[in-house]
């Protein structure tokens, strides 16, 4: 198993200049500086690296929509990872930070862009002051500022802190808080790279994604390339968690099998238990089934099992939990975070919300099932971002692979509240004819 | 920005090929191709698209997802279909959404009946809720302002009222707070939304989530209906809906035209309805009796008391208020010049400006249009407060920086409220204009630097289409160094450059044309010359002019000059008004006082200041005993032996018609519901041509403000939005009657030891006046701003400059 981002993790010291440098840390962003800025794009495209963050979007063809020429241009690092289940971006930063500092650095002199930010949600304060710390240091190391080691590129480099909402993890509603609105979601397009931070061209990344950058430079794209299957690159930091015995982050490469992540890495669920569910990409993707287990992790696979890989944050849900309680807890999440901007999710996740809670108080019937599965497929793809699709897709698909227990659930609910006993229609008939 | 180029493209809608301007948004294109695409965010006015609704959600081939159409610019090709499945799955999914948690309280909801909303259930809901879950809950109605009650049950979180807060107005107060379905609109720690167009996002809300406070339960929309009419109350003369019921007007809304208001309404135009149907109101003649009381007369009885004009031949003068409508002062014109042998008649309270430069002015080349504004490369606000004097153009100045990138400069005396939009703000010290243009004619030929300098810089090498908005109380001398300037940039040869004169009468252009000036006839002719304004409150005064005829205008209110108008109003021997309200001077010193109409009553036409012609129509029938103006102005000719053959209004416009040549050939019916600009007919030839400014020598002339003297600040004066009558009396906008607000700059503020809000008293020569500081951050030091227009302690008390303003015990 390669080891990239997180070879040696561990290593006291690693978030400080020496440590970085000592293991060969901005060794690649010398050798970038060396190199001409499109050729770097062309390595990054090579690479075939897909972006880190969820949705999975080429990242070298994202760098190469960017006008070209000297303008305002900006690069955002997306480090707000709040997508529910995920916490690699957090390991990474806290523990070696120059490792995205080096990887801006070098897609900033790509890019021709002098001011870049890591905007990084509010609860990561330990990251976030340990970026600082580390940004401060870059800028005395001469990593950071004008004329960078002497290549006559010139980088800016804010460490910006979130207040605390999933919608900001959205590349347009980031951009908005970034600039101090209310971080809402905008209409695409236009799409950042042509109209983003403060109306410039603007190139949002993950921070897994720039953090991969280095090693890129190091390795050469085609050999980067050689990693993974071929539609899913390199390796990914996954953070596995739920009902398994070995909780925690992992770097993979892609296109292993999920049973060898979920057992073999993570020791599967505890003895005795298996697994029900698991969600393949954090909690927005749709949930799988343990008979699902044996599809390779990738991009591309997991596409096509109706699933997505998403963020790359597993949770495994074993049978000790019911369908309805994972349901709910999904649906209590994007119900609270949804920015209410677009008509579908503001209402769809709040109807979806309060329909549960219907259920949780025995006032409904298994024919209620319907309407909640009809109502997420109103959400899906109505959206003006994908935080509705966020909710609908795994509700979707807990409702349509758990139907038969989520009616048992709905029968006990009303026994539980003493509700009448649920009568056939052909007897209801019968009555009125009566 | 000059107008951009428009190309036509084909694309397919639901299987028809139409035709678009590239570039137009689908929903647009589709309207136009008569097919409708429900929405409830979109609107144009407010800018950009946000494409929150999903309303409008369309197939377009190739695009796997469904596009907001709001938000898709047409291209050549593009296939859209409207009418499948999926568009119709996805707009039913949205009504239902919608209806999630709006309380369907149709029937006692004002909106119920002309509510978007409601419609577009009807049109594209299923017509049945699968919703039972409890729906979120307000306190409600809460008062969002004193003209605005919001209901947030009601709201469906379409962001107009906020866009429009935050990017049409910019006053950025209506903000949402909390998120997902627990968002609501409202304003930064809970103040009242009061700003002087709030009143628009009653218009723009789609539900009936934000209502009228005035109009909330006074008719249902099967009860009432709508009369096109213009509003009067400024020159911005918006044009309006009257909403009437039994006769009365019962509400105003905006009749969208983009060549007068965009669609926006200011707050006075949309409430001060309330002044024609309030007791105030003078709906009777009076008459002063023996006892020197105004008593209620019978027309006869008015008509023979105010005969009496007749008796003064040769020494009657005349003044015509700004809501004069053309044929009213064309009437008057021949009233004083034929049937009582006088030529002092005047409509400009500012002074006579030589006929030869008037005309220059005035030229049908150099008027710049309404729409200019919004597409010059540069616009210049010289010696006016858009805000004040012609609000709705407050608004398209901003929309034209926003959205065009034009470049704004304002050259004052008193800080606007434009100047954070302005590249360029320049401050001369009150009364010095004349100093401030000659400088910048002299800049705009000599190397030079400082602001001045920059200016013309601006103006010279910005870009060719440059407008120049400017307010009428510019004296005389400074409007021939005006009209050099606009030589010396070419306006009157560009399309899209020129002037345009913000008046202080709403109709202020018309009543010029129609020949109410002292040195004018109808259309600008000449005419023996009498005298101005000013001279008639002197000869009145001096015995002279022994009655005088006021058609709308009060002179201790609108005019400056106060003591000596007084000594006029008291010294003349008959004194003859119309009026709407009893103000000070009409109510201590008007012999006969025939009701005047209001602008939802009155039969005529009147033109824009950038000389649009526009149609005043009858929405509402006389209150009381009100009259037709033409017609008691028709009366007394003939109670002093002239007849004027106007039996109808129709018969006025046409003796108009026919004595101003540049209007020649024009008919009501082509004024219709949106006018005719005259300067854009072929008629327009047949305007007198002016004199050419006279080229003098010119030098650098300091202009700036000046830091106070002997502890004396040089006033200045403005008349708020808010002064007028119609405000006063109007009981929704009292709370926001115009006060005597002394504006202070903060070094003098504290010089003098004054705090903001305080009572201060400012004197001159022992004249005082009682008024509230406002300390002003933009205001120069050394000068300070006074109302004028108000009912109390007017600055028009004042008639020299430099002022003294102290703290009150």
């Amino acid at each position: 198993m390669p080891h990239l981002l997180f070879d040696r993790i561990d290593e006291p010291g690693l978030n400080t200049i020496p440590v970085y440098e000592r293991r060969g840390g901005y060794s690649a962003l010398r050798k970038a500086l060396q190199m001409p800025p499109e050729a770097i794009v062309e390595e990054l495209s090579q690479s075939g690296i897909r972006g880190r963050g969820g949705a999975g979007f080429k990242m070298g063809q994202k760098a190469s929509f960017l006008p070209k020429g000297e303008m305002a241009k900006y690069l955002t690092c997306n480090a707000d990872e709040s997508e529910p289940g995920t916490f690699k971006d957090r390991e990474l930063m806290q523990k070696s930070p120059h490792t995205l500092i080096e990887g801006i650095i070098i897609t900033t002199y790509a890019t021709g862009i002098h001011h870049a930010f890591i905007y990084i949600r509010g609860e990561y304060q330990l990251q976030a002051d340990i970026l600082d710390a580390a940004v401060a240091e870059a800028e005395a190391a001469g990593y950071l500022g004008e004329n960078i080691l002497g290549s006559g590129h010139s980088l800016k480099l804010v460490v910006h802190r979130g207040a605390g909402a999933y919608i900001c993890g959205e590349e347009t509603g980031l951009l908005d808080s970034l600039e101090g609105k209310r971080g809402n979601p905008r209409l695409k397009p236009p799409f950042p790279a042509i109209e983003g931070l403060y109306a410039g061209p603007t190139l949002v990344n993950n921070v897994e994604t720039l953090g991969t950058v280095p090693t890129i430079i190091n390795m050469g794209g085609a050999d980067y390339a050689k990693i993974g299957t071929e539609g899913s690159t390199g390796t990914k930091l996954i953070s596995v968690s739920g009902d398994v015995q070995r909780p925690g982050n992992y770097e993979i490469e892609l296109g292993i099998s999920s049973r060898e992540i979920i057992y073999g890495l993570c020791g599967g669920p505890k003895p005795g238990r298996t697994v029900k569910m698991w969600f393949p990409g954090g909690s927005s993707s749709p949930v799988l089934l343990e008979q699902d287990l044996d599809l390779s992790y990738d991009f591309d696979t997991l596409a096509k099992a109706g699933s997505m890989l998403g963020s790359g944050a597993i949770i495994v849900v074993d049978d000790s939990h019911s369908a309805f309680e994972v349901m709910q807890k999904v649906v209590k999440f994007y119900a609270h975070e949804s920015c209410g901007k677009c008509v579908p999710c503001r209402e769809g996740t709040n109807w979806t919300n309060k329909f549960l809670a219907r259920i949780e108080a025995g006032e409904s019937t298994p024919m209620d099932l319907d309407i909640l599965a009809s109502v997420q497929s109103q959400i899906i793809g109505n959206c003006l971002c994908v935080l509705g699709d966020a909710m609908a897709m795994p509700v979707g698909s807990i409702v349509a692979k758990f139907r038969d227990e989520l009616e048992a659930e709905i029968e006990a609910a009303r026994e539980r509240a003493n509700a009448l006993p649920l009568t056939d229609t052909e007897d209801l008939l019968a009555l009125s004819a009566h | 920005m000059p107008r951009p180029e428009q190309k036509i493209i084909k694309l397919t809608i639901d299987g028809r090929e139409v035709e678009a301007v590239q570039g137009t948004m689908l929903v647009d294109a589709a309207k136009a191709a008569d097919v409708e695409i429900p929405y409830f965010c979109y609107e144009p006015k407010l800018g950009q698209p946000v494409g929150a609704c999903r309303m409008c959600l369309v197939e377009i081939e190739g695009i796997p997802k469904l596009q907001t159409s709001c938000s898709t610019p047409v291209r050549d090709g593009m296939v859209v279909n409207t009418q499948v499945q999926r568009v119709k799955d996805a707009q039913n999914s949205v009504v239902e959404f919608l209806l999630v948690n709006h309380p369907l309280d149709c029937p006692v909801c004002d909106k119920g009946g002309e509510c978007p909303l409601q419609d577009i259930t009807f049109g594209w809901g299923k017509g049945r809720s699968r919703v039972i879950e409890p729906k979120r809950h307000f306190v409600k109605p809460l008062a969002l302002s004193p003209l605005i009650a919001i209901d947030r049950e009601r709201c469906i979180l379409c962001y107009r009222c906020v866009r429009f807060s935050q990017e049409v107005a910019e006053d950025w107060q209506l903000i949402f707070t909390e998120r997902g379905s627990h968002t609501f609109v409202g304003t930064h720690d809970g103040h009242p939304y009061v700003a002087p167009f709030s009143g628009n996002i009653i218009e723009l809300c789609p539900v009936g989530a934000l209502t009228s406070q005035p109009y909330r339960f006074r008719a249902r929309p099967w009860d009432i209906e709508g009369a096109g009419g213009v509003c009067t109350l400024c020159p911005a003369q918006c044009n309006v809906e009257f909403t009437v019921r039994d006769d009365k007007v019962l509400r105003v809304l905006s009749r969208e035209n983009p060549g007068v208001d965009d669609g926006w309404l200011c707050d006075k135009g949309r409430f001060a309805y309330q002044a024609i149907h309030v007791d105030e109101r003078i709906t009777t003649p009076l008459v002063r009796d023996g006892s020197g009381e105004l008593r209620p007369a019978s027309w006869e009885e008015a008509i023979t008391a105010a005969g009496a004009l007749g008796q003064h031949q040769g020494s009657v003068g005349a003044l015509v208020g700004g809501q004069a409508s053309n044929e009213e002062a064309f009437l008057i014109g021949r009233l004083l010049r034929e049937g009582l042998a006088s030529a002092d008649i005047d409509s400009r309270p500012h002074g006579t400006v030589e006929l030869g430069l008037t005309r220059a002015l005035a030229a049908p080349k150099l008027q710049a249009t309404v729409q200019d504004i919004e597409f010059a490369h540069t616009v210049l606000v010289l010696g006016t407060e858009p805000l004040d004097d012609a609000p709705i153009l407050d608004l398209r100045i901003r929309k034209g920086v926003r959205r065009h990138g034009v470049k704004l400069a304002i050259a004052s005396a008193r800080p606007s409220a434009l100047d954070p939009n302005a590249q360029l703000s320049i401050r001369y010290a009150p009364g010095a204009v004349v100093e401030f243009l000659s400088g910048l004619e002299w800049a705009l030929t000599a190397p030079g630097s400082g602001e001045t300098h920059e200016l013309a810089q601006l103006l010279r090498d910005g870009g060719e289409d440059v407008v120049i908005l400017w307010g009428e109380s510019l004296p005389p001398a400074a409007l021939a160094i005006l009209l050099r300037i606009a030589e010396k940039l070419g306006l009157a040869e560009r399309e899209g450059a020129g002037l345009l004169e913000i008046p202080a009468g709403a109709n202020a252009r018309g009543i010029r044309e129609a020949g109410a000036l002292p040195n004018a006839g109808p259309g600008y002719a000449d005419t023996t010359t009498g005298r101005d304004a000013a001279e008639i409150a002197a000869a009145t005064a001096a015995g002279d002019i022994r009655a005088l005829y006021l058609f709308g205008v009060d002179p201790l209110r609108d005019l400056g000059a106060r003591a000596e108008w007084q000594a006029a109003l008291a010294r003349a021997e008959l004194v003859v008004a119309h009026a709407g309200v009893l103000t000070e001077g009409i109510a201590a010193h008007a012999d006969v006082v025939f009701p005047a109409e209001s602008s939802a009553e009155k039969e005529g036409t009147i033109v824009h200041p950038d000389g649009r012609l526009q149609r005043l129509r009858v929405a509402i029938k006389h209150p009381g005993q009100v009259r037709a103006g033409w017609q008691v102005i028709g009366e007394l000719a003939k109670a002093v032996g002239l007849d004027l053959h106007v039996l109808t209004a129709g018969m006025a416009f046409k003796q108009l018609v026919a004595a101003v040549p540049f209007y020649a050939g024009l008919t009501l019916e082509q004024i219709g519901g949106r006018g005719v600009r005259w300067p854009e007919t072929e008629a327009a030839a047949a305007m007198p041509a002016g004199t050419p400014a006279a080229q003098v020598a010119v030098t650098d002339v300091a202009s700036g403000p000046r830091p106070e003297v002997n502890g004396h600040l040089a006033a200045g004066t403005y008349r708020s939005i808010w002064a007028s009558p119609e405000v006063e009396i109007s009981p929704a906008l009292k709370f926001t009657v115009a006060e005597q607000l002394v504006e202070l700059a903060p070094e003098d503020a504290a010089r003098l030891g004054i705090e903001h809000g305080s009572t201060v008293q400012v004197a001159q020569n022992g004249t005082r006046l009682s008024g509230r500081a406002v300390i002003r951050t933009g205001v120069p030091a050394g000068s300070v701003f006074l109302a004028t227009g108000i009912a109390k302690d007017s600055a028009n008390a004042l008639d020299e400059l430099m002022v003294e303003v102290v703290k009150s015990r």
